[in-house]
């Protein structure tokens, strides 16, 4: 019975981030693997929706004050003009939000640029619509973006760039110049872009993040993305919203429509007081994750991490394998589980290079093996267990020796 | 699946992108069938003159306290995560032990049952993860619009079985000529939206037997199985043979009086439920937790819950076919559901929608003009669909209304 999956199913593999996730909880180990916090959700939130549910606020619903709301603060942080009537759409997360944008404006045989690594769902859903997703890698070990790769990669078919910025798994906030890059790549290309913001208020240092939709002629041409659940930490609610022009934003909801109807009610209500925190909220949810972003930083460059660069933004950090060790990153990573209790994600599963890219360059790309990606959004005391946990298995010099000839 | 068409330019310059004349910005061609919905307009149209709305299908009462309830304490002990993909366990399960007491049949929560953003997006990711563009689906009209635009989004060919008054019979004569070597499947949606038919143990055996000769799959919509008030609601997979080939599809939000939670499932073998999982994962990865644990508490509900119901909506029922009858309708026999279909013929408007902005306007009561439900909207022209899922003075205003300002005299 197996050929009557799709096509398009048949291609899939199961996640590799799930799958470790079941070793990592058959082996009771800590994860810093899966992109979700282990600490509770902010109280003023949990008690919206608990009163929203008890206000009967259950039956479909769409929430206009919600809309209201993104618009304002689309205004205020992006100087962004939007109309909260015609050009956003509320959906079930942020992932449902990108699946619709990409099913509004995919035709077959459309080509969709992607930058390199990249999280794994965006390719998934664009070749579900039929759509060719085509990637542009990003430079280590900063990840940055060479105008000329980009270049190379639009042709006549491009439909639209996706941009994630804050980004996973990198924790690359995109600079000004390389939004410009993007920008001028999609008015000269008369292209679409869908942005995947989710981590805009996760920025550390001076980093701002600058929506890509602010930029001249974008506006225009943008569909933006993003939801609740990293900025409140409720990944496990559904609200996530596409801000886009009109008769793009109608076409996602119309299509939003047909694949769930509605995001869920109660947790519709909350995001208006979740959208209304005061400015302190914002501060301290950056001050936390910076704080644990250095905690975690300091610890793996401890135990011999190459870490070239530090996350700008977003709740992980990508790091390198320490060059005396031989392993892969899966290999690596497995032994973290096993040995250490301490479970991330290989890198590998994050870069997707084109094969004919990798022949014509003869570049380098051995690299892709060698990094692993760390969530730092988890409790201190959570942090501090990994902590401990490494150390037990560090040498005299603090490096990390697993027991596996990687000398 | 990166892979680059072979006729792609490898090096382009800038020049060749300035000389390139920009198309205008096009939305997919796939969207011709996503216009915004009727129920969506009719509202609209309510709310403009004040009406009663009878017409979009969601109660105007709210779901069991001791729901609620399990929602709020989950909130509260921390269940905000992202939950497993394919659902909570304990939902998992509450919905194996549901599907055992229905159906008798024994199925694995972990390897079968898979949870999603309502029972749309079981119907989605179903059509998604296991259709393939220029496959063939049957679909028996009136159908919920949901089904034909996300077979279009799949690049499926719709063909269409229509079931026809007074008692919406299935043709099965037509169904065996609609079936060719390109159909993949078969959507049965019982009890039905909008007739409100129950497809009778003959029925499901016939259609069971065509699909098994044709190695056919079938797709069931079963949201409505316990508000079944004429006789009993037959799950396809129950039959035999049928388990292997059949996705079962249902949803909380009916049941419960909880439309707005979004919280429903998809039961099938394992090589189905694969390709369901897969479609599901880039659709919305994960279902809102705290009301998985909800619904896992709901579904344990005692017998007593669903007798209630159907004493309820029965009550409910009695009261608007009572009215639509003593108004002049010609009103046909509903076994299930909350919907009931009439002829409006007798108050002398030219089609459906016609009749319904009539309704509005005139006589202040919504009511959703069906053809938006056939491939052919000439075929539902004549009938417009009303529902009782709305409270007992509700139901008797719009009743009232309708004597008043609507009644053959």
């Amino acid at each position: 019975m197996e050929e009557k999956l799709s096509t398009v199913a048949k291609s899939f593999t199961s996640s590799p981030i799930q799958e470790l996730s079941h070793l990592a909880q058959r082996c009771s180990a800590i994860n810093l693997a899966e992109g979700f916090p282990d600490f509770p959700a902010p109280a003023h939130i949990k008690t919206a929706a608990v009163s929203a549910i008890n206000s009967d606020f259950n039956q479909y619903r769409h929430v206009q004050g919600l809309c209201d709301h993104l618009a304002i603060m689309a205004k205020k942080m992006h100087g962004l003009d939007v109309n909260p009537l015609t050009d956003i759409a509320i959906c079930c997360g942020q992932t449902e939000a990108f699946a619709a944008a990409v099913f509004a404006i995919i035709d077959r045989g459309d080509e969709v640029v992607l930058f390199d690594p990249s999280y794994e769902t965006y390719e998934g859903c664009i070749t579900m619509a039929g759509g060719i997703p085509v990637f542009v890698a990003l430079d280590p070990p900063h990840w940055t973006l060479d105008p000329n790769k980009l270049l190379q990669s639009v042709t006549r078919r491009t439909k639209a760039i996706v941009l994630n910025s804050p980004q996973n798994p990198t924790g690359k906030v995109f600079s000004k110049d390389e939004l410009e890059t993007i920008a001028g790549v999609c008015r000269t290309w008369n292209c679409l872009a869908i942005t995947d913001e989710v981590y805009e208020h996760i920025t550390f240092e001076n980093e701002k993040h600058i929506s890509l939709a602010s930029f001249s002629g974008m506006q225009e041409r943008t569909i933006i993305t993003s939801s609740l659940s990293k900025t409140f930490s409720v990944t496990g609610w559904r609200v996530g919203w596409a801000i886009a022009p009109a008769f793009i934003a109608s076409a996602i909801r119309n299509i939003h429509v047909k694949i769930t109807d509605s995001a869920p009610a109660p947790f519709q209500e909350a995001a208006l007081t979740a959208l209304r925190s005061p400015s302190e909220y914002f501060e301290s949810l950056r001050r936390d994750y910076e704080s644990k972003r250095d905690y975690i930083v300091k610890l793996l460059a401890g135990i011999g991490f190459k870490i070239e660069f530090k996350p700008q933004g977003s709740i992980f950090l990508f790091a390198e394998i320490p060059e005396s060790c031989l392993l892969s990153d899966v290999e690596y990573v497995k032994e973290l589980i096993k040995q250490a209790g301490v479970v991330a994600v290989p890198g590998r599963g994050f870069f997707h290079t084109n094969l004919s890219m990798k022949k014509i360059s003869q570049e380098d790309f051995s690299y892709q093996e060698r990094y692993i990606r760390f969530a730092f959004c988890k409790s201190d005391t959570t942090l501090a267990a990994a902590a401990q946990k490494l150390g037990k298995l560090s040498d005299a010099t603090g490096r990390l020796k697993l027991h596996h000839s990687d000398t | 699946m990166s892979t680059v068409s072979t006729e792609k330019d490898t090096v382009s310059t800038l020049s060749d992108s300035i000389q390139k004349t920009p198309r205008p910005l096009q939305v997919a061609k796939r969207l011709e069938k996503f216009k915004t919905t009727i129920f969506t307009q009719m509202s609209n149209l309510a709310i403009k003159h004040g009406a009663i709305n009878l017409g979009q299908g969601f109660p105007n009462f709210d779901g069991p306290e001791f729901v609620k309830e399990a929602a709020i304490q989950a909130i509260k002990d921390g269940k905000n995560q992202y939950a497993r993909g394919y659902g909570v366990q304990e939902l998992n399960n509450a919905i194996a032990e549901r599907f055992k007491k229905d159906t008798g049949l024994a199925v694995d929560p972990e390897k079968e049952v898979t949870v999603t953003s309502g029972c749309t997006e079981a119907i989605a990711a179903t059509i998604l993860g296991l259709i393939n563009p220029g496959d063939e689906v049957i679909l028996f009209a009136p159908f919920y619009d949901s089904y034909e635009a996300t077979l279009s989004m799949a690049g499926a060919n719709v063909k269409c079985v229509t079931l026809r008054p007074p008692n919406f019979a299935v043709p099965i004569n037509e169904l065996k000529s609609a079936i060719s070597k390109n159909t993949r499947a078969v959507l049965i949606n019982t009890p039905h939206n909008p007739t409100g038919k129950m497809f009778t143990r003959e029925e499901m055996n016939a259609i069971a037997s065509i699909c098994i000769e044709n190695d056919v799959l079938v797709f069931t919509d079963e949201v409505y199985d316990k508000l079944a008030f004429e006789m009993d609601h037959i799950s396809m997979a129950s039959l035999p043979g049928m388990f292997e080939r059949t996705v079962t599809m249902n949803s909380l939000g009916k049941t419960f009086s909880l439309t707005g939670w979004k919280i429903g499932w998809a039961i099938a073998p394992p090589h189905l439920t694969w390709g369901v999982r897969q479609a599901h994962a880039f659709l919305t990865f994960a279902t809102s937790t705290p009301m998985q644990w909800a619904t896992s508490v709901a579904l344990r509900a005692p017998d007593s819950y669903y007798e209630e119901l159907k004493r309820d909506y029965m009550k409910k029922k009695a009261i608007l076919v009572e009215g639509l009858e003593a108004v002049g309708f010609k009103v046909f026999p509903s076994s299930g559901t909350y919907f009931v279909v009439v002829d409006h013929t007798p108050f002398g408007l030219e089609n459906d929608i016609a009749f319904c902005e009539y309704l509005i306007e005139k006589v202040g009561v919504v009511a959703i003009p069906t053809s938006v439900f056939y491939l052919n909207p000439e075929d539902g022209k004549n009938l417009v669909r009303f529902t009782f899922c709305k409270d007992e003075e509700t139901l008797k205003a719009a009743v009232k209304r309708m004597k008043e300002k609507l009644m053959r005299k």
